[in-house]
């Protein structure tokens, strides 16, 4: 599996550098709604995935590693929107996200490094914070780690 | 070298992120989300027994492909990046302390709704989670509106991005 996750990380950092979604002014025109390009990236990415997944899933498809596939649909609770809310101020400010300051770095951007930096600062501030209280969800429906993932759900 | 060219389309772009996130799933039964590999990749090099592994690998993968889709195309050129800054006359260093805050609120935030814009943005909203949907509409609300709010008050708005069609 781990050599599974190193080609899947570098096709995606592939797409996202070849997209030119690591680039500060990609994402600045379309957050100032003079571009179409990120919208319709992610647009056409959810177009495309959602409906095989769907069906995928209808097929009760077995997965070689992970059991059959099961898709994750939680409800909607408070911290989805306030994080969301954090999540796009920095977004903004940064002008990357998680995994295209990755590829940004990669690029030859040495700015990257701080904005990589800075995340694994605030991620991991969060995760210290509720590994001492015990009571938060962290891991939302794009963000499941275990395998198998069947114990780790929340809500369907 | 200029295999690729500068900038992909967003319609090629996007189907093949889709259909990598359909790979993906189809293999392991899981999502391409990038913030929490980089809490697994802490975790691993940490040697938590709790740690995913595969997610660190994911991690050094992004980095890897992201190094060789610009080596194919417009070619690795050593630069700080954040011109747009630049060009709007802020200081060295508000830039750096800027691009730092702003990252450690995006990585704060990420972990507080559980995802970003690969976690939620796209792999969740495929899975038609409400919870994904709530998320990414928030933050691309978020953004427009902190990036109009920068636009306006920083002299960022003089500075004309290189604009993608």
């Amino acid at each position: 599996m781990n050599i599974i996750g190193l080609v899947f990380g570098a096709m995606f950092g592939f797409v996202l550098a070849a997209g030119r979604l690591h680039d500060y002014d990609t994402i600045h025109a379309t957050l100032r709604l003079e571009s179409f390009y990120v919208f319709g990236l992610m647009g056409l990415a959810i177009g495309i995935s959602a409906p095989l997944l769907w069906l995928l899933e209808r097929r009760q498809l077995a997965t070689p590693y992970g059991g059959v596939l099961s898709l994750a649909r939680s409800k909607v609770e408070r911290h989805h929107v306030y994080g969301g809310a954090l999540f796009g101020a920095g977004w903004s400010i940064a002008g990357t996200c998680p995994a295209p300051a990755l590829a940004m770095l990669a690029s030859g951007a040495g700015y990257g490094a701080i904005a990589v930096v800075g995340l694994f600062i605030g991620l991991m501030a969060r995760d210290q914070q509720v590994q001492r209280s015990h009571s938060v969800i962290l891991e939302g429906d794009g963000e499941r780690s275990s395998l198998p993932m069947t114990k780790t759900l929340g809500a369907r | 070298m200029g295999v690729l060219p500068d900038q992909l389309p967003w319609w090629i772009a996007g189907p093949l992120l889709g259909l990598l996130v359909v790979a993906l799933f189809t293999i392991s039964n899981q999502p391409l989300g990038a913030s929490g590999a980089y809490i697994q990749t802490v975790k691993t090099i940490r040697r938590d027994t709790d740690s995913v592994s595969w997610r660190a690998f994911y991690f050094v993968g992004i980095f890897l492909g992201g190094g060789l889709a610009t080596i194919l195309g417009p070619g690795i050129e050593l630069r700080r990046g954040y011109s747009a800054l630049h060009a709007a006359g802020w200081s060295e260093a508000t830039i750096m302390i800027v691009i730092l805050l702003g990252a450690i609120v995006m990585g704060y935030g990420a972990r507080v709704a559980g995802g970003c814009t690969s976690g939620h943005g796209i792999c969740g909203t495929a899975q038609r989670s409400p919870a994904s949907w709530a998320a990414t509409a928030t933050f691309m609300a978020a953004a427009v509106a902190v990036t109009f709010l920068l636009t306006s008050f920083t002299g960022l708005g003089d500075v004309v991005p290189a604009v993608a069609k």
